[in-house]
């Protein structure tokens, strides 16, 4: 099946294990969140997969191909990413040619279209433009880019309400005329949480969750009430976290959900994408 | 072979339009300097400089070095593997190398020839009758520069500052340590032997003759030595 396919991937950092046997694949297809907290080691594997950096051991691989210097990779993956590592010195449109003659799969009218939408100076130089800018140039340039696996790292960082918004509506519209495999490492998991099919989650090098967001929204929920009853409910429960207010307790669980007791004042709703993430990566996983 | 095709004219098309730059800026500041000399002196018979090719020699030093830092973010963002950024870099390296010493060969020569007070680095030690020698010793000298600085700047890169400082201090006193083996530990037939090979290699034959493709032979096994280095090097260098 075509994917990109993460095979024990440990990256170590001195002392520090930025990722500890990670192991997981982004199928063909899908859109995923890929979510994590800061130093969780969102970018490092980002950066294995997209050969700009090297795994201790493991390997990646595209549609079979090792991503690890192989140009027969070329065409199947684009990394967009937070560093800035384009030539600063060239004008957004000199940017976009070279591009073009880079990928093979680079639509470059379309890059000039999206460019328009996105209000982007073409003839400004990349060192002139704006952080928000900046990243627009970035994802103008991935959105362009027709390969069947592209990663954004941070894609709105520095863009204002609008121009995220308008990134949003660009990427499903061009996901729905061109399937493909679209990966967000992002921070504002509210924002991508009705864009994502697939979440990955990733704390401190290692992988919680790989599922479908509608399942594992399914299976998390919380309950709240008095702190006792709250705790006999979830006595034997997978509870993730909780919040106390005085008496009265928020808990956290991952799992069937079972009914109350009877005239329990107890009361269970659903958990979203956000608040699950925070209980995930605060314990540390399930 | 397309790609790598690509990545060889972005390298040169980005790096070329510079030089025209660079030889405007180097002769008006000559030309600003001689005409100063020449009114505070009150003549210009000594006015004027000589080797300006020692300007090129720094100019591609540091796009050797650059050829790393810019161009390697740059084109692995762009989805290359090293082996390519590697090629294209030294493919950069050669034809800059080419351009820059052709042009420095023909302005030396013709400079010397209208002011023959003025010496080219290659002049001065070789004569002015073999400009194809010329060019090709300038050519290899400039390509062993920047292979060099592109091996420097890997290595900085790899083994980081502080690091790569203490190595910058134990090379210096090696070459101390050299300098002193020859001056006081090494017989002095033999330190003349060793002199004799250095001049050997540098085209300055036992025999009084001067062999003038020896040095640009040397120059390049040197730069070809360099480039192994930094390829070696390349091969593990992760971004930053």
């Amino acid at each position: 099946m075509n994917a990109i396919r993460i095979h024990d991937v440990t990256k170590k950092y001195g002392n520090v294990t930025a990722l500890d046997h990670v192991s997981l694949s982004f199928e063909y297809g899908k859109i995923y969140g890929f979510l994590g907290r800061n130093g969780a080691g969102k970018s490092t594997l980002i950066n294995i997969i997209a050969n700009r950096i090297f795994a201790d051991s493991g390997e990646v691989l595209i549609d079979g191909i090792p991503a690890k210097e192989n140009m027969r990779a070329h065409e199947k993956i684009f990394c967009m990413s937070e560093a800035d590592l384009y030539d600063t010195s060239l004008k957004v449109k000199e940017h976009f040619k070279w591009i073009g003659r880079f990928y093979d799969s680079f639509d470059i009218e379309k890059a000039f279209r999206i460019a328009e939408k996105f209000e982007l100076d073409t003839n400004r130089r990349f060192k002139a433009l704006s952080k928000g800018y900046q990243s627009i140039f970035k994802l103008t340039a991935a959105l362009a880019l027709e390969v069947p696996y592209v990663i954004f790292d941070e894609p709105v960082l520095g863009l204002d309400a609008n121009h995220r918004e308008l990134f949003y509506e660009l990427l499903l519209k061009d996901y729905e005329q061109n399937e493909r495999t679209i990966v967000i490492a992002t921070h504002l998991i509210e924002e991508v949480a009705n864009l994502i099919e697939e979440v990955v989650l990733i704390d401190r090098g290692k992988v919680l969750v790989q599922e479908n967001v509608g399942t594992l929204l399914e299976s998390g929920y919380s309950v709240t009430g008095l702190a006792e009853e709250v705790d006999a409910y979830c006595n034997g429960k997978n509870v993730i976290g909780s919040d106390e207010a005085g008496s009265l307790k928020a808990a956290y669980v991952l799992g069937d959900r079972t009914p109350l007791p009877k005239n329990s004042h107890l009361q269970i709703s659903a958990m979203n994408l956000q608040k699950l993430f925070v209980k995930l990566t605060e314990k540390g996983g399930r | 072979m397309t790609k790598l095709k690509s990545m060889i004219q972005y390298e040169c098309m980005t790096s070329a339009r510079y030089i025209p730059i660079f030889y405007a800026i180097e002769y008006a500041v000559v030309i600003l300097v001689t005409v100063m000399i020449g009114i505070f002196s009150g003549s210009f018979e000594n006015g004027g400089t000589s080797a300006l090719e020692i300007n090129s020699l720094i100019y591609v030093s540091v796009l050797g070095a650059l050829g790393f830092h810019e161009d390697f973010k740059m084109l692995i963002q762009n989805g290359f593997t090293r082996t390519y950024i590697f090629a294209a870099a030294v493919s950069l390296f050669c034809f800059m190398c080419g351009i820059m010493s052709f042009v420095d060969a023909v302005i030396g020569n013709l400079l010397h020839r209208l002011l023959p007070r003025y010496d080219s680095l290659y002049g001065a030690a070789y004569g002015y009758d073999h400009f194809l020698a010329n060019w090709l010793w300038l050519f290899t000298l400039y390509l062993l520069m920047c292979c060099l600085l592109y091996l420097i700047a890997l290595v900085i890169h790899r083994i980081g500052k502080h690091l790569s400082l203490y190595v910058g201090i134990v090379l210096g006193g090696i070459i101390v340590l050299i300098a002193a083996f020859f001056r006081y530990v090494l017989p002095r037939e033999a330190a003349g032997k060793v002199l004799e090979f250095l001049m050997n290699v540098m085209g300055f034959m036992s025999d009084g003759t001067v062999n003038h493709l020896l040095p640009a032979l040397t120059f390049l096994v040197l730069a070809c030595v360099f480039g192994a280095g930094a390829y070696a090097a390349i091969r593990g260098t992760e971004l930053p």
